[in-house]
Formats: structure tokens, sequence, C-alpha cells
């Protein structure tokens, strides 16, 4: 798993490269609380480097949304789901609480709207 | 065919773990859609395994026995851990808003979703075994 991040008008965006699952999940979700403590909430996670996710990985990121939107106003947007990651979305129902994008551009886009 | 492995209880071996489930669900002439799905599954059983059965313990190990023919694969997982009852985890609510939604029991639904038999036992030398079947969809 390798994490890098990317900052433009106070939207992060995160990449990550590899399995996201129950041995990885822990670090994705230590490397965004810490960018949280720091007063960032806008984050935009870019899973085009991403081919596998589990039921460890989904509960990440849903808590993760659930914090920021409950506790700080900001939000944990997605984009470019692989085909396999989707489906996992869309089974779980996670595409209808969080919110998904095609391209990052118009997730980071979507935190001005 | 039939392959056996022991692996660690340690969410390391996960990795691998997909790796030979997607080269025997190849070789058993699934597509990539299926063997995504044969991935997902067995990874899943094998981190309630390793997390839940065996603690997390990378002194302890599990049994991985796939066993398949064209267009069907078998999957146990055997482990001597801590007593589970699947039955017990009702389905998650996938209707839930964000804030009510539940973030246990997710993972045998999915498993339940995208094989077509997964069944859970406990013989009586303790030993537990989970058992995954998916037949290739009809072309």
């Amino acid at each position: 798993m390798k994490i890098t991040e990317s900052v433009k008008d106070n939207v992060s965006q995160v990449y990550i490269k590899g399995r996201f699952d129950a041995h990885t999940c822990e670090t994705v979700d230590a490397y965004i609380r810490e960018k949280m403590e720091k007063g960032r909430h806008q984050f935009v996670l870019n899973m085009e480097k991403v081919p596998f996710i589990d039921s460890a990985g989904l509960r990440v990121v849903l808590v993760i949304a659930r914090d920021l939107r409950g506790e700080y106003q900001g939000d944990l947007r997605f984009a470019i789901l692989q085909p396999a990651v989707n489906k996992v979305f869309e089974i779980s129902g996670l595409n209808n609480v969080l919110r998904i994008f095609d391209d990052a551009e118009t997730a980071a886009q979507s935190f001005s709207e | 065919m039939r392959q056996s492995f022991d692996f660690p209880a340690d969410t390391s071996v996960l990795a691998k773990i997909g790796e030979l489930a997607t080269e025997t669900g190849r070789a058993a002439g699934f597509n990539d859609n299926e063997i995504n799905d044969i991935n997902l599954a067995v990874s899943e059983v094998c981190t309630n395994t390793i997390t839940h059965g065996l603690k997390n313990d990378p002194t302890r190990t599990f049994q991985l026995v796939i066993q398949w023919n064209t267009g069907e694969i078998e999957i146990f997982i055997h482990e001597a851990g801590e007593p589970f009852d699947p039955p017990d985890l009702k389905d998650p609510d996938l209707e839930a808003s964000l804030e009510d939604r539940p973030v246990r029991g997710l993972g045998l639904y999915l498993l339940r979703n995208l094989m077509d038999e997964a069944d859970y036992r406990v013989g009586r030398d303790g030993v537990k075994t989970w058992r995954m079947l998916k037949r290739k969809a009809e072309a």
C-alpha cells in the first residue's frame, strides 16, 4: 500500500495504490485521521490504483466519512473506482450514501458547489 | 484438482491468498468478474478467521483448501480457534443513512452474495470449517 497526497483549494486528494483490505486499511485510516487532526476536512480518495477492497476497507471509509460529515461539516468523496471495487460499493449499498465521481477533478470541484 | 495451504494468522497473508484464488479461478475457467467475487469471498472468510477465530496470533495457523473442476470452485477454511456463530449475524440494513449504517456484518453479507453456497460447521474435534462454492454462470 502506497499513499500520496496533493492539496488544492483546501481539498486533499489522497491517492492510494494497492489492495485496500484488512491488512492495509489501518494505514489509510491513520493517514487520513492525521490530516484531519491538522485541520483538513475535505478529502477525495483517488481509487484509480486500487484493484481490491474488502469489508474492512469499506468500514474504514464509512466511519471516516461519517466523522467528517458529523463533526467537521467535511466529507470523504471518491474518484475513479475500478469495476471490482465499484461492484463492492454497490452490493454493500455504500454508493447510496457516499459520493462517487468518475474523475478526480470533478470530485474535488464538488466541494465548491 | 486440489491444493492445500497452511497460513499463519496474520493479515499480511491476504494478498497471497488473493493471488491463489485468482490463479485457481482462472484455471477453473472463471471470468475476471467471477474471479473478483471468489477473491473477495475467500478474503472475507480468511480475515474473519485470522482476526476473530485466531485473534491475530501469528503463532497459530489455519488451513486453506481449494479444489476445482472446470466451471466450479470449492474452498474450505479450517481452523481450531474461538467459537463463532454466524447465524446470529443479520444482514446489514443497506437502506440506512450514513449516520445509522452498521459497520459490522458486511463481510458475511458479501460472502453470501458473491458465492453460490457458503456454510459453516464445527466438527466433533472442535475444528471449525467454512465452505464456499461458486459455479460458473451459464454462457
